[in-house]
């Protein structure tokens, strides 16, 4: 702008110079010619007065400096001039001003020197004897003038230039500091110039725009955000070059990384075999799905590649944890396994008594004893199906029984009353002690409970161990605690005595069908209720079984 | 320019983490062999060992350009020589796996507890080459320092495998075959173990623009 300004005022000084220079040359050009022709005119009509009256005496005598004065005589030969011998001049009748004056009375010429340095002004007057009288001014020509006028010229110039850089310099900054002040990013009302309404118009419109697309962008940033981060599925997003676009902090926890830095590759996250592989195939656009074990979790990752307009930008990578979905998975196997392996060992035994006495092989007095075996194996069978009927009703969400106010006591009453004949054969004396509240509950779960837990200290009891059954109200609920004398349970075994087909017994010799525990596990975890178990080796086992008070 | 320099150095990056990968996947299959008696996965190592061959010259083609083209300083320039460092030792890694998965075939570990310091040590064989590939992933110079000093514990536990196999080899003669493979077993851990600490050293450079050595 300063530049623009400097230009703007030095072309106009410049220009104002030059032509002021030029009229005024011109004009008192013109001037000055015409005066000096006035001058002549005056000086010749004087000395043709003298000539008339004196003759060529008056020209010699006077001496005349200034002007060139030469007298012609009417046939064209120079009588007189002061410059030059007149005997040596040329005949001057063609003469342009001395033709004229000797034709109209008085002439007038002006002529430029060789050099057009000068040039000469010519005045001519006829005397009364036909004689011609001509007085001659040389004067300095325009184009001198010009040259003559340079020097100051050029200093004006110099000057004109020294000036409109000072004035370039302070009007620029005069008329630039309003529009440096304007702040772009919140440009007022008022303006030092209305030319720059419209712009300063658009800036405002184009920054309210802008700001709310950044809103509307934040917004939505922060919408993704509280999704992804709420899943507990792990998300990353990768460019080509493996850089991580986005993740979530389930990503990072499934992958057992710490943050990322920014535009750090995915490989930085997690460098497994199965991982590379997935990002590997999503970047080359297949579809790609992997197992990943690390420590005791278990992650799927599904990579998916992501196309847009054809073209390949990067890959989706989902991250699910699988562990629980896995371990459920094993102990479902593991489930069907040993029922298949439960069912199978009393059918072999009857399958055999069978096939013995289908053959004859069998004494006639003995076939009571191998029916009383297929029986007692049968009622095992019976009695395995009913647990796993009834562990598989409780794991699809219990049995179809009503939830009533049950009285712990009452049931534990029952179930010892079931199992007097079984204690009384194992040697085991029975009681029960204390009493407490009812507690909400489906009837046959609790007496199931009850049962099972009471079944089994009478049968891995020792001959003249005792069990006993004490109800008691406490601070968290009912409690029926059912504490025996029996073999215990190892401490090894503690945690695992709840699941399926779990025995400590490896040999099955005691009978039972190694769900009754899952049962009692399952089956609390229905109602609510706790279950604790407290053994020593030897020395007996005590189960407690809390229920939560009725509210 | 710059930007494209960066990329570039960026897939250096990743480059070299896969290569990294690749010698953990190589290594722990090796051990894996040894350790299980499953020679399935003595092909794998020797997969993973070829990969890496692949990749360590893709890797210095990619150095050799960046050197020539972009004529990289001060820390620019510490990365990439560092990195063409890194990858002759990574490479090496992938070898003396692939050397002790061939052996695998032929040699078995004895069922009794002389086998314990040898697994020992390939597990902490193990645990340098990831934590020697971590450091330079997290830039973490910790681990790094950690990865040099746990050289010398694998140092200490190639000793005492040493004596453990003359014991074995004086007390019955016929396991001299299986011994003297199992040292060189060992002889390659504790190899593995010095190029791990090599690359932790470099890792050290790339981040303080000193080597440990230089000290």
């Amino acid at each position: 702008m300063k530049k623009q300004i400097f230009h703007a005022i030095l072309t106009v000084a410049l220009s104002v110079l030059l032509a002021s220079l030029v009229l005024i040359v011109g004009v008192l050009h013109g001037y000055f010619q015409d005066r000096v022709l006035e001058e002549l005119a005056q000086s010749t009509a004087y000395i043709a007065r003298g000539i008339e009256n004196e003759g060529m005496a008056y020209l010699e005598s006077s001496g005349f400096r200034g002007s060139r004065i030469t007298w012609v005589d009417r046939d064209g030969t120079v009588l007189y001039d002061n410059r030059e011998d007149p005997a040596a001049m040329e005949e001057h009748a063609d003469r342009e001003e001395i033709r004229e004056a000797m034709l109209l009375g008085h002439g007038t010429a002006v002529r430029q020197s060789t050099t057009l340095a000068q040039k000469t002004v010519y005045y001519a007057l006829r005397l009364s004897d036909g004689s011609v009288l001509r007085l001659a001014e040389t004067q300095y020509s325009v184009w001198m003038l010009v040259i003559q006028a340079l020097q100051p010229v050029t200093l004006v110039m110099v000057l004109a230039f020294c000036l409109a850089l000072w004035l370039a310099e302070r009007l620029s900054a005069r008329l630039v500091e309003p529009i440096n002040a304007i702040d772009l990013t919140d440009p007022g009302e008022e303006l030092a110039y209305e030319e720059l309404a419209p712009l300063v118009g658009r800036i405002r419109s184009q920054n309210r725009e802008i700001r709310r697309q950044v809103d509307t962008l934040r917004q939505r940033q922060e919408e993704f955000h509280a999704i992804t981060s709420h899943m507990s599925e792990g998300l990353l997003v990768i460019d080509r070059e493996t850089r991580v676009l986005s993740h979530n902090e389930a990503a990072l926890r499934l992958l057992g990384a710490g943050e990322p830095a920014e535009e750090a590759s995915v490989l930085e996250l997690n460098r497994e075999g199965g991982f590379r592989r997935c990002v590997e195939e999503a970047l080359a656009g297949h579809r790609c799905e992997e197992l990943l074990e690390r420590g005791d979790t278990c992650c799927r990752v599904f990579a998916n590649p992501v196309e847009q307009d054809g073209a390949l930008t990067g890959a989706v990578l989902i991250l699910m944890d699988v562990t629980e979905k896995e371990r459920r998975e094993t102990l479902r196997r593991e489930f069907t396994a040993n029922v298949s392996h439960e069912l199978k060992t009393p059918l072999t035994s009857i399958l055999g008594t069978a096939e013995i006495m289908e053959n004859g092989l069998v004494r006639p007095e003995d076939v009571s004893h191998f029916a009383g075996n297929i029986h007692r194996e049968a009622q095992r069978l019976i009695g395995l199906v009913n647990d796993i009927i009834k562990l598989s009703r409780l794991d699809e969400g219990g049995p179809a029984g009503q939830w009533e106010t049950v009285s712990l006591r009452t049931v534990a009453e029952g179930v010892l009353g079931q199992l007097a004949l079984a204690a009384e054969r194992k040697q085991v004396s029975l009681s029960q002690e204390g009493d407490c509240g009812p507690v909400r509950g489906v009837p046959q779960i609790v007496e199931e409970i009850i049962y099972n837990l009471c079944d089994n200290a009478v049968a891995y009891n020792c001959p003249g161990g005792s069990v006993t059954v004490t109800l008691s109200s406490g601070g968290e609920g009912e409690r029926v605690t059912v504490t025996d004398t029996g073999i215990g349970i190892p401490r090894e075994a503690q945690a695992r005595v709840f699941e399926r087909f779990y025995r400590v017994d490896k040999s099955h010799s005691s009978g039972g069908t190694g769900l009754g525990l899952s049962i009692v596990k399952h089956g609390a975890a229905y109602l609510g209720a706790r279950v604790e178990l407290e053994s020593e080796p030897e020395k007996g086992s005590r189960f407690t079984l809390i229920f939560p008070k009725s509210t | 320019m710059r930007n494209r320099f960066d990329q570039q150095l960026e897939r250096l990056h990743v480059e070299l983490i896969q290569m990294g990968a690749l010698c953990e996947d190589a290594i722990s299959a090796a051990a894996e062999a040894l350790l299980k008696g499953e020679p399935s996965l003595a092909d794998a190592a020797e997969e993973a060992e070829r990969e890496l061959d692949r990749q360590e010259r893709e890797v210095e083609d990619l150095c050799l350009k960046l050197l020539l083209q972009q004529q990289p300083v001060a820390r620019d320039l510490r990365q990439i020589s560092a990195a063409l460092k890194m990858i002759s030792d990574l490479e090496r890694i992938g070898d003396q796996a692939a050397d002790i998965a061939e052996l695998t075939r032929y040699v078995r570990l004895p069922e009794d507890q002389r086998s314990l310091h040898i697994a020992e040590m390939a597990r902490a064989v193990i645990r340098m080459v990831t934590d020697s590939v971590d450091s330079f992933v997290k830039k973490d110079l910790d681990l790094a320092r950690a990865v040099c000093a746990a050289d010398d514990r694998v140092d200490a536990l190639f000793d005492q495998v040493k004596s453990e196999l003359i014991g074995l080899i004086a007390a019955d003669a016929a396991c001299g075959q299986q011994g003297l493979d199992l040292l060189m077993v060992a002889k390659y851990l504790e190899r593995i173990g010095d190029h791990a600490t090599n690359v932790a050293e470099w890792v050290e450079y790339s981040i303080t623009g000193v080597h440990p050595l230089n000290d």
